[in-house]
């Protein structure tokens, strides 16, 4: 049974003899497609990374650099939706929170290295606490709670920057000087793929980790989480603050890529690009959020070159809320679950005996 | 003194539209426990067709009517293709209805161009009146007693009808209202079209009180229905109704005293509630995980 975090999850406790075969051939398949996993992003990465030295396409760097910063913040998304079974839709107010931070070190102090990095950190922190805020007030209640809550927290946080005007410029944003060195695109571009491998890194780690089995454990079900012993909502929150600080990375990214940050950065358009990637691309793999960005980002583009053709392609959105509909009725596990579960059927089908059924 | 009485009108006014937005929004999570996200595209679909329709026929009424049409059958619409085949997945609800109020609030832009609509005040409501020298816009003062006959009548046919009894014993157990032999699938869709079309109505009328129309002011107003239904308790008309006054009121007067902390003084408020009494202040449902 491939198990997709938005489907209901009912399924009844294996028998205990068969479980513990079960056990033991997942975490051996668990071993061997693990390794295989490292094989794949490894081959992506330095694929990635020896682009530069090939190409100097500069509306190919402009379009990657923008879909690894733009995976850092569906992956962080990934994290609450698909590992923890939280939805936020205000997901734009961590990465704004990284987005101005990183814009007004950078143009209150002097652009360096050194600088960007303590305004990453303070991005980081800010949105830590922020979420840390949200958590604490609304997910000790049922889901829809923290859906509201984070919606009007990042309503508030836009109305914020709009109207402090002497901190934030409002909606006519500002520029700002970046460090000497990240001048260069291709630099850019090689910090936005390390900064892309080492969160996923980073977050895969957490998600393997015994907090990250809880996480999932109450994404599969809440109350046998509880029973077991577990205190969720201090697991939850901790799931939203390690969500929270990462989009903030991605913002700061963001703003470092246009030099320029404005009350966009906050707007609800913002969380509907983490919505809309982390669903399409596949919910609770952190790859899925990889593919989602990339296809999201890619067809965004294709469909504003198609304005010209006829003017419905200028309301591009309405394409991908078709999209997002379809796959959530329909295919809940994404890009990423779809295809996985297509591969393991097709498997089975070649060697009937083989164990396969099992994807982790 | 006349500054002040200018200021709770247009407290209430305010208040009562986002009543009607807010109960329909109660009264659906209360009966199918279905958070709709997309209230607020309904919303403003009501406030487009009504500017539409008055354009259209020169009938203030009729364009009211024709905008409750509207959101009926986008509700039924909506009802039937995306939110009931998921039934009783949260997650999977939410985010499909967030999905809808994005094609909503898109749709309107390609139906009516991206440029915001000017909305005309019908003759007979425009102007104000003199009393004792406190100027009282009359529009302003028609929202109110619309609000109020919609409270009032709302509360009738809860209280005295026998739809109204199965819709409340809805809210307390669908289940056992299904075993007791009513169709509880068909008076999910009747109150969901319901809900709808009372979203649309009051999109309708805020048209001429705020004199333009624009895409986004569904979710304007669908942020502060939220916080209506958290502060007044999900699933309670009443809690709906007090919460609604007290947001318009408490938005209007900061508007005017701390204009740059009307979102933040309603934002306070809800986080008092939710740390104080996470059920809201009628709230049976809702708290608790």
């Amino acid at each position: 049974m491939s198990r997709t975090p938005l489907q209901p999850r009912s399924e009844p406790a294996a028998p205990p003899k068969r479980a513990r075969s079960v056990m033991g051939r997942l975490s051996a398949l668990q071993g061997r497609s693990s390794r295989t996993h490292n094989v794949v992003v490894l081959l992506l990465f330095v694929l990635l990374a020896a682009l530069p030295a090939v190409s100097d396409s500069r509306s190919l760097f402009i379009l990657l650099t923008q879909v690894f910063i733009l995976a850092v913040f569906a992956m962080s998304y990934d994290l609450l939706l698909g590992f923890t079974g939280i939805v936020s839709f205000g997901h734009a107010m961590f990465f704004g929170l990284g987005a101005y931070s990183t814009g007004l070190f950078l143009s209150r102090f002097e652009a360096t290295l050194p600088m960007l990095l303590l305004s990453v950190i303070a991005g980081m922190a800010l949105a830590a606490a922020l979420s840390y805020l949200v958590g604490v007030l609304s997910l000790r209640l049922k889901s829809h709670f923290y859906a509201m809550l984070t919606l009007a927290f990042a309503g508030l946080l836009l109305v914020a920057a709009e109207k402090w005007r002497s901190l934030t410029k409002g909606s006519d944003g500002f520029t700002f000087a970046i460090p000497e060195p990240l001048k260069d695109r291709a630099t850019l571009y090689l910090v936005c793929l390390c900064t892309l491998a080492a969160v996923y890194v980073a977050l895969r780690r957490f998600t393997r980790s015994p907090l990250g089995s809880v996480l999932q454990a109450i994404r599969e079900n809440e109350q046998r989480t509880e029973s077991l012993g577990y205190r969720i909502v201090p697991y939850k929150i901790a799931a939203s603050v390690v969500a929270g600080a990462a989009a903030s990375i991605s913002g700061s990214l963001y703003v470092l890529t246009l030099r320029f940050v404005n009350t966009t950065v906050f707007s609800m358009d913002m969380t509907l690009n983490a919505l809309l990637m982390t669903i399409i691309g596949g919910v609770g793999t952190l790859y899925g959020a990889v593919i989602g960005a990339a296809v999201i980002e890619w067809a965004h583009q294709l469909l504003t070159d198609l304005a010209g053709v006829h003017p419905i392609f200028e309301r591009w959105i309405i394409f991908f809320g078709l999209l997002y509909i379809v796959v959530v009725l329909v295919f809940p596990s994404g890009i990423a679950g779809t295809c996985a579960s297509w591969l393991s059927s097709m498997r089975r089908r070649r060697q009937p005996e083989d164990p396969e059924e099992e994807r982790p | 003194m006349n500054s002040l009485l200018n200021l709770i009108v247009n407290g209430l006014a305010t208040g009562m539209l986002v009543f009607l937005l807010a109960a329909g929004l109660t009264l659906i999570f209360g009966l199918m426990s279905v958070l709709n996200f997309a209230h607020g595209g309904l919303f403003a679909w009501g406030a487009y067709g009504g500017v539409w329709l008055y354009g259209l026929t020169g009938s203030f009424a009729a364009a009211l009517a024709g905008a409750v049409v509207i959101g009926m059958l986008l509700g039924w619409v909506m009802e039937r293709v995306v939110i009931r085949p998921v039934y009783g997945n949260h997650v999977q609800q939410i985010l499909v209805t967030l999905g809808a109020m994005l094609v909503l609030s898109e749709l309107l832009k390609v139906v009516f161009t991206p440029n915001p609509l000017k909305a005309e005040t019908p003759a007979w409501l425009s102007g104000s009146w003199d009393a004792g020298g406190v100027i009282l816009i009359k529009y302003r003062l028609f929202i109110i007693l619309v609000g109020a006959l919609v409270y009032i009548g709302l509360t009738l046919l809860l209280r005295r009808t026998r739809i109204g009894l199965i819709v409340r014993a809805g809210v307390a157990n669908p289940d056992m209202v299904q075993a007791l032999g009513i169709n509880i699938r068909l008076v999910f869709t009747l109150v969901f079209m319901f809900g709808a079309g009372l979203a649309a109505f009051g999109g309708a009328l805020l048209a001429p009180y705020s004199g333009v129309v624009f895409s986004e002011m569904g979710m304007q107003f669908a942020i502060l229905a939220f916080i209506v239904v958290v502060i007044g308790g999900m699933g309670s008309i009443q809690g709906s109704a007090l919460a609604s006054l007290l947001v318009g009121l408490s938005g209007a007067l900061m508007a005017y005293y701390v204009p740059d902390l009307s979102l933040a003084a309603n934002m306070l408020l809800m986080v008092l509630v939710l740390l104080v009494r996470p059920s809201g202040l009628f709230g049976a449902k809702g708290g608790g995980a």
